[in-house]
């Protein structure tokens, strides 16, 4: 089964598939990130603050162009408070003004008070530039995985080395 | 050629395409399935403006609406064997001191008032309720997978969820003010779909879904009000 590793064009081979299959996974990435014009257009839901919509785990696709009309009241958008590199999947509640200045009051669903508490000291309301998107699509569970790694890192190094094992000791 | 690594490979290569190929099926379905929202009543019927602060530590004095209102929609038709909840609300609109625009779908100030979650049967055991409520959920929909009664509302004078204030913290005798009911359905799987503005093939567009416009009244005083009573 080793015998790939005595063969150095075929490891070599075999070291352009694996680099392939990442730079494909990359691209679609990259692509879906410039049609839809969101810096990350797929997201996983970390937290139940949107249930029973969402659960932990779920997989959101996101939009973040405004063609036909603004970022409205009722959308759930995924954003990001200043300062912090979290993002929330919230329902936007409120809306003040027209235009990329116009003011935002986000809520989850499942929470019983809107998101002032969650903003940056000072800031009492989201703009449309702090938005990273608005949920279009959903898939239950898919995410779960993503949860998994992150919970467990050691999970991450585990799956590395199999994904490696299988690359060295497939044939062909 | 046929080792177990690659027996694995095809049959997890398999089961997704399998998994993602009947996901989109269903979520396709939903363009079958015709929705067909109504609105018999929207209207304010008892409007307070109050003078109140953000939250208890705050120094800075707003003016509050409490804007209560009457809804009477069939929304049954969304419900569909992919629909998990459905989220209604109910926004209060107005123009900007400038009023340059009006109450249209991007009226300049907007706020949601109430809103309410109704889950499908199939997703009841994910509501936040207490065990008591949840019971009697589960129960209202027993042996049913899909309960369109959920979706008639029948609200007679119904209190907001939410007290709506402005940023400048004036709102008292606001003109041009009016009540729109949105929906929001939330699928199983695929696309999220709000009410839209157009018939799109079997989906007919909510209409009749705006209330009258009404003018907010003054800041509500109490004294004033004892003024009077000794008055009369």
């Amino acid at each position: 089964m080793l015998s790939s590793l005595q063969n150095p064009r075929q490891a070599a081979a075999q070291l352009m598939n694996f680099g392939l299959i990442l730079s494909t996974a990359f691209m679609m990435w990259k692509g879906l990130s410039v049609i839809t014009d969101s810096p990350s257009p797929i997201v996983v839901v970390l937290s139940g603050s949107m249930e029973p919509a969402f659960q932990r785990g779920d997989l959101l696709l996101l939009w973040n162009r405004n063609l036909i009309s603004e970022t409205n009241v009722g959308e759930v958008v995924v954003y990001n408070v200043r300062g912090k590199d979290i993002p929330i999947v919230h329902r936007i509640v409120r809306k003040f003004g027209v235009g990329p200045e116009a003011k935002l009051l986000t809520k989850g669903d499942n929470n019983a008070a809107d998101d002032t508490e969650l903003y940056a000291r000072g800031q009492d309301y989201l703009n449309r530039k702090d938005i990273v998107g608005s949920v279009i699509g959903y898939m239950p569970f898919v995410g779960y995985v993503t949860i998994m790694l992150s919970e467990h890192p050691w999970l991450k190094t585990v799956m590395l080395g199999i994904m490696g094992l299988v690359v060295v000791l497939q044939r062909e | 050629m046929y080792s177990s690594v690659v027996r694995l490979q095809n049959t997890f290569g398999y089961f997704t395409t399998v998994v993602f190929a009947v996901a989109a099926v269903i979520a396709f379905s939903d363009l079958f399935s015709p929705r067909t929202p109504s609105v018999g009543v929207l209207k304010a019927t008892n409007v307070q403006v109050v003078r109140g602060r953000p939250h208890y530590y705050s120094s800075k004095k707003e003016e509050y609406a409490i804007i209560k209102f009457s809804l009477d929609a069939d929304l049954s038709s969304l419900f569909t064997w992919n629909t998990k909840q459905l989220f209604v609300y109910v926004t209060a609109e107005w123009p900007s001191a400038g009023g340059s625009s009006g109450s249209g779908q991007n009226a300049t100030n907007q706020a949601v008032i109430w809103d309410s979650i109704i889950t499908a049967p199939s997703s009841d055991h994910l509501a936040n309720l207490g065990p008591v409520a949840m019971k009697k959920l589960r129960r209202s929909a027993e042996g049913k997978s899909i309960d369109p009664s959920r979706g008639k509302l029948t609200l007679k004078n119904q209190r907001p969820k939410y007290q709506i204030t402005h940023p400048s913290g004036k709102l008292a005798e606001q003109d041009d003010v009016v009540l729109r009911l949105h929906y929001n359905v939330q699928p199983w799987v695929g696309l999220l779909t709000w009410n839209q503005d157009v018939d799109l093939w079997n989906w007919k567009t909510l209409r009749n879904n705006l209330s009258k416009k009404f003018t907010l009244p003054a800041i509500k005083k109490k004294k004033a009000t004892e003024e009077k009573k000794a008055g009369k």
